[in-house]
């Protein structure tokens, strides 16, 4: 069985679909749009700002406002990948065609990569270009050269593809479309204030929530306050990703070689 | 050739395949009958992988069907269960599948002209007909001009031209000397087209023998012979879950 033919096959399959497209061009858009907004209004109000406002001002995470509308969409679409093709009957289409379910699995994987990877990337950099160039006037922009700062934009890029494969691991293991959305929902977005209700006795689990993981990788400033022990460290957060990303998809993968 | 050795498939404590053992030889169309929940549509699923047996083989000429490196260039099948996403034209169907076996595209249009879906092929499965999906999971079976076809009720949701059109395909095919294994619950269009017979019940074979050498002399009908042979063995607890219904 040729592994590129069965990439072009997933590939073909993503391509074929008009959802493919609405999801990406809703994301990128509303990413973008919202956070480059957000710069400009911010820029806009700097002088009625109070000290601790401005000083709590972040040029390279708070251009990034809108992304958690495009990780939604990237979550979605991670889900809808795979779940899509086991509600529609096209997984068994599939499977009679490359009987060799690992290597089918893997193939989805790779060819959603390679999708959505250069769009998270080139939307990140867009957002992080346009939003700077809002704030210029008031000279509140860095520039990528400026230290932490190429680290926060790929960092946000990252993100979104980390909870992309979030979205298929879960979409594998559940193979059911409002199952694996509302799963994923919980996870990326909803699960923090069940830290919150532990903070008390521990903040372990903040700082092992997605979302904390993001801050830590997109912020450019310290986090301060109760947040700097809700955030786990740079290096901390990475880990963090990788075990979400690796946990999800081995189960994933150990899901997808059962019978349908 | 298809040769189903000593087949079983257990889906709890219920037995959809119980020791199945027979063979679909080459060159002539082959039936495949069974009440409701006999085991068919498990039996022609665990043929191309799809359902993993609890213990037996399958060997499609020869060889398991993980075994096959481009599988849909050796067997075609119609199964239950496998489908369409609704937002995919016709021809990007066949189009995927054909990529994955490296099959070429103007082989995408011979079937589709084949299976008379020229017209449509751009048109949105979602919005085709029974009948129009039920030719274009025929197309599937036929694009890489494989030797084997597994078809499990092929005729389902096609009109009468579509039924005599499918009869004719099929005869011609095992004419050229392929394996045309065919489920039906039509006993009428099976006696006409098929010159053999496999019927199960319960996952275990019941016959399997020529047409001509099931019906006895004395003027009974195929569709008595069929009633005698499955008397009280309809079983609809033995069906397996429908995909999506989980």
């Amino acid at each position: 069985m040729s592994t590129t033919a069965l990439l072009r096959s997933e590939l073909l399959k993503l391509r074929s679909l008009p959802s493919t497209y609405l999801v990406i061009v809703t994301a990128v858009c509303v990413g973008l749009g919202v956070g480059v907004l957000e710069m400009v209004s911010t820029s806009h109000h700097w002088l009625q700002l109070d000290p601790q406002e401005r000083a709590a001002f972040d040029p390279v995470a708070d251009s990034f406002s809108g992304f958690e509308f495009a990780e939604l969409a990237f979550g979605a679409f991670g889900v809808l990948a795979i779940t899509t093709e086991y509600a529609t009957g096209t997984m068994s289409a599939t499977l009679v065609a490359t009987p060799v379910r690992m290597k089918v699995y893997a193939a989805k994987v790779a060819a959603l990569m390679l999708v959505v990877v250069p769009i998270c990337v080139a939307s990140t950099f867009a957002t992080f270009i346009l939003g700077q160039r809002a704030i210029a006037a008031r000279h509140l922009d860095v520039a990528l050269a400026d230290p932490h700062v190429l680290r926060a934009v790929v960092g946000a890029a990252l993100y979104m593809v980390v909870v992309t494969l979030v979205g298929f691991g879960l979409g594998a293991v559940i193979r059911h479309t409002a199952g694996a959305l509302t799963v994923m929902f919980a996870l990326v977005f909803l699960a923090w204030p069940v830290a919150r209700a532990v903070e008390s006795v521990t903040y372990l689990p903040d700082r092992w929530l997605l979302v904390n993981a993001a801050d830590a990788l997109v912020s450019i400033r310290p986090a301060t306050g109760p947040n700097a022990s809700r955030t786990p460290s740079l290096a901390m957060a990475c880990l963090e990703l990788a075990t979400y990303v690796v946990v999800l998809l081995a189960a994933g993968a150990w899901r997808a070689t059962r019978d349908l | 050739m298809i040769q189903v050795q000593h087949l079983s498939r257990r889906f709890g404590s219920i037995a959809a395949l119980d020791d199945l053992t027979f063979e679909v030889e080459p060159g002539v169309v082959t039936g495949f009958l069974g009440p409701n929940g006999a085991g068919k549509s498990t039996a022609m699923r665990t043929m191309v992988g799809l359902t993993t047996a609890t213990s037996g083989r399958v060997l499609i000429e020869g060889r398991r069907y993980r075994e096959l490196s481009e599988p849909l260039r050796v067997v075609g099948a119609v199964l239950d269960g496998s489908g369409f996403h609704p937002a995919r034209t016709a021809h990007s169907h066949l189009r995927y599948l054909a990529a994955a076996n490296r099959i070429p595209k103007e082989r995408v249009h011979e079937v589709l002209g084949l299976t008379g879906l020229d017209g449509v092929a751009r048109r949105r499965v979602g919005r085709f007909s029974l009948g129009m999906k039920q030719r274009l999971a025929i197309a599937a079976a036929l694009l890489g001009d494989p030797q084997v076809l597994i078809l499990d009720e092929p005729n389902n949701g096609l009109d009468p031209e579509g039924i005599i059109w499918l009869r004719g395909l099929l005869t011609a095919l095992a004419t050229e000397g392929r394996t045309v294994l065919v489920s039906s619950h039509l006993i009428r269009e099976v006696e006409i087209s098929a010159g053999h017979l496999v019927v199960i019940g319960r996952g275990r074979v019941l016959a399997d023998a020529p047409v001509e050498d099931l019906i006895p002399p004395d003027g009974t009908t195929l569709e008595e012979v069929y009633l005698q042979l499955t008397h009280g063995m309809a079983d609809l607890d033995t069906r397996p879950p429908a995909a999506g219904l989980r």
